[in-house]
C-alpha cells in the first residue's frame, strides 16, 4: 500500500532521516516508537508530504508521490492525519469541521456530508456537540473529533502523529478507544505513539527508530519481550 | 426672537464698534460659521467628500494589502528548493513597494502624485484617494501578513492533510482566523486613514478642510469651522470604532467556552 524506498530528509545540515526503506501492506497496524527527536514524526510528515523529502521515493497504490508532477491533494485526501495537537479548526463548528474537506474536495454533497458527519459523531458518542466550538470541549472530546473529521474522507490508511501525547492522563483511554475500534474495522493505521500498551495491544508491527534509522521491526509480542538491538532493550528498560 | 433677526441685528453692533458681551460674540460667530447662508450644508458636502475619499482610499488599500501580504507569505512558505521564478519576482516588486511607501512621508508622496505624476488631471480629489489607498495599502499589507503568520501552522497542515488545496485552506481556514487577529491593528489604520484623509486639501481635493478653510477665509473667523470640523472627524471616528467592536464582538463567536 505505501512503498518507501531510500528515504532520507535533513533540515539544513541536520540529518533527520538516512535513508529509510519501509512497506507498509493493507490492514497492517504499524506502531513506530523511538525516543523523542528519532524522526518517527518526520518519518510519518513525509509519508503524506506534509514534509518534503530530501530524497527517495515513497510509493502510495501504485502512485510515485515523491514525483512533482503527482496532484498531492488528491493522494492526501486518500490518506487521514490525526495531530498531537489536534488541530482543529476554532473558526468552525464541529459539523462544519467534518464537513469541509469532503464538500469542498467534491466527495460528498453538503447534505450527505452532513448526514456522513452525523453518524460519524454519533460512533464517537459525541452527537450533541455538532453545533459546538471546538474551544468548547475537552481535549480528549477534540482529539476524538480531529480522527472522525479525518475519517469524513474515506482514507484508506490514517496516519496518527502521537495523537495521545497532549491529553491529560485521564483522557487518554478515551481516544485509545475510538482507535481500537478503527484498527478492529480494519484500517490502515500508521501511529507514531508513546503508547505502549496500545502498540502492543493493537499494532501488527513495532517499528523502532532512533537517529533517523529503522533499528529494529517485529511483532509486538517478540518486540516487547525479546528485544535485539541493544538500543531497543536500553530504551524499553526505561519506559516499561 | 427670531434667531437670524438677532444675528444681523448683532452683526451690525458689531460693525457700529459696540462690544459684545461673551454670549453675543459666542452666537454670532457660531450663526455666522455654521447658519449663515446655509452654511452647514458646505460643511455637509465636505464630510460627504471626505467619506468618499476614505472609501475610494480604503478600497485600494485593502485590495493592495491582501494582494502583497498573499504574495509575501506565499513566497515565503514555498517548500525549500522549490521556489517559483515569477513569485520571486513579484516578491521583490512587492518589497520595494512597501519599503518606498513605507519610508517616505504621506504628503510628499500625494504632492509627486498630484503635481508630477497627475499634474494634468483636474480632479484632485480622486488623485488624492489614490495616493492615500496606495501609502495605505502597503501598512495593510503588512498588517494581513502578520495576521497570516500568526495562524499556527498547524491549521494550515490539518487543511492540506485533509487533501483540501491551497488557496481553500486560505480561504476557509487560514484567513478567516487571521482576519479576527488583526481586526484591531486593521480597524486603527482604517480611523488613520480616514483622518489623513484631511491631507488632500494640500493638493487641491474638495473636502471638509477646503470647505472649513474656505468659509474661514471669507468670514475671516477660523474658531468656529475649525472646531467644527474637529468634532465632525471625532463624531465620524467615534461611529467607526463602534461599528469595529461590533464586528468583533460578532467574530469572538467561536470563543465561547
Amino acid at each position: 500500500m505505501i512503498d518507501v524506498k531510500n528515504l532520507s530528509k535533513s533540515f539544513g545540515d541536520h540529518l533527520v532521516l538516512d535513508d529509510i526503506s519501509e512497506h507498509i501492506s493493507p490492514g497492517e497496524k504499524v506502531v513506530v516508537i523511538g525516543p523523542s527527536g528519532s524522526g518517527k514524526s518526520t518519518f510519518l510528515r513525509c509519508l503524506n508530504l506534509l514534509e518534503a523529502p530530501t530524497k527517495g521515493t515513497i510509493t502510495f497504490e501504485n502512485t510515485v508521490i515523491t514525483d512533482p508532477k503527482v496532484k498531492i491533494d488528491k493522494v492526501r485526501q486518500q490518506m487521514g492525519m490525526v495531530f498531537q495537537h489536534f488541530n482543529l479548526f476554532p473558526n468552525m463548528t464541529i459539523r462544519q469541521n467534518i464537513t469541509l474537506a469532503p464538500v469542498r474536495t467534491g466527495l460528498m454533497k453538503q447534505a450527505e456530508a452532513d448526514e456522513a458527519a452525523e453518524a460519524l459523531l454519533k460512533r464517537v458518542d459525541l452527537s450533541d456537540k455538532a453545533e459546538a466550538y471546538p474551544n468548547q470541549l475537552s481535549g480528549g472530546q477534540k482529539q476524538r473529533i480531529a480522527i472522525v473529521r479525518a475519517l469524513a474522507m474515506k482514507p484508506k490508511v490514517m496516519l496518527f502523529d502521537e495523537p495521545t501525547s497532549a491529553l491529560d492522563p485521564e483522557m487518554v483511554g478515551e481516544v485509545l478507544d475510538v482507535m481500537k475500534e478503527l484498527a478492529h474495522d480494519g484500517m490502515t493505521m500508521v501511529v507514531v505513539t508513546h503508547e505502549m500498551g496500545f502498540a502492543r495491544e493493537v499494532g501488527s508491527r513495532v517499528l523502532f527508530m532512533d537517529g533517523g534509522h529503522i533499528l529494529e521491526q517485529n511483532s509486538p509480542y517478540e518486540f516487547f519481550d525479546h528485544p535485539q538491538h541493544p538500543r531497543t532493550q536500553l530504551f524499553l528498560s526505561k519506559v516499561l | 426672537m427670531d434667531w437670524a433677526q438677532y444675528y444681523l441685528q448683532l452683526t451690525e453692533a458689531a460693525k457700529s464698534g459696540q462690544e459684545l458681551d461673551f454670549f453675543e460674540n459666542f452666537f454670532r460667530l457660531f450663526y455666522q460659521a455654521f447658519i449663515e447662508g446655509e452654511r452647514w450644508r458646505l460643511y455637509l458636502r465636505g464630510m460627504g467628500v471626505t467619506l468618499q475619499l476614505t472609501v475610494v482610499a480604503l478600497c485600494i488599500g485593502i485590495v493592495l494589502g491582501v494582494l502583497v501580504a498573499v504574495i509575501r507569505t506565499a513566497h515565503d512558505q514555498q517548500r525549500l528548493g522549490r521556489s517559483n521564478m515569477l513569485l520571486g519576482v513579484f516578491n521583490g516588486l512587492c518589497k520595494v513597494y512597501t519599503t518606498v511607501i513605507r519610508g517616505t512621508p504621506m504628503m510628499v508622496q500625494l504632492l509627486i502624485w498630484s503635481f508630477v505624476i497627475f499634474s494634468a488631471s483636474r480632479n484632485k480629489t480622486m488623485v488624492g484617494a489614490l495616493g492615500i489607498g496606495i501609502n495605505s495599502g502597503a501598512y495593510v499589507a503588512e498588517i494581513v501578513r502578520g495576521g497570516l503568520m500568526s495562524v499556527d501552522v498547524g491549521q494550515s497542515e490539518a487543511g492540506r492533510s485533509l487533501g483540501l488545496n491551497y488557496f481553500d485552506t486560505m480561504r476557509f481556514i487560514v484567513i478567516p482566523q487571521a482576519f479576527k487577529n488583526i481586526l484591531p491593528a486593521l480597524g486603527n489604520e482604517f480611523i488613520t486613514l480616514f483622518k489623513d484623509t484631511s491631507l488632500v486639501s494640500a493638493i487641491g481635493g474638495t473636502e471638509l478642510i477646503y470647505f472649513a478653510k474656505a468659509i474661514g477665509s471669507k468670514t475671516y473667523e477660523v474658531m468656529f469651522p475649525y472646531l467644527g470640523i474637529a468634532v465632525m472627524y471625532l463624531a465620524a471616528v467615534l461611529v467607526l470604532t463602534w461599528l469595529q467592536g461590533k464586528l468583533e464582538r460578532r467574530l469572538r463567536q467561536s470563543d465561547r467556552r
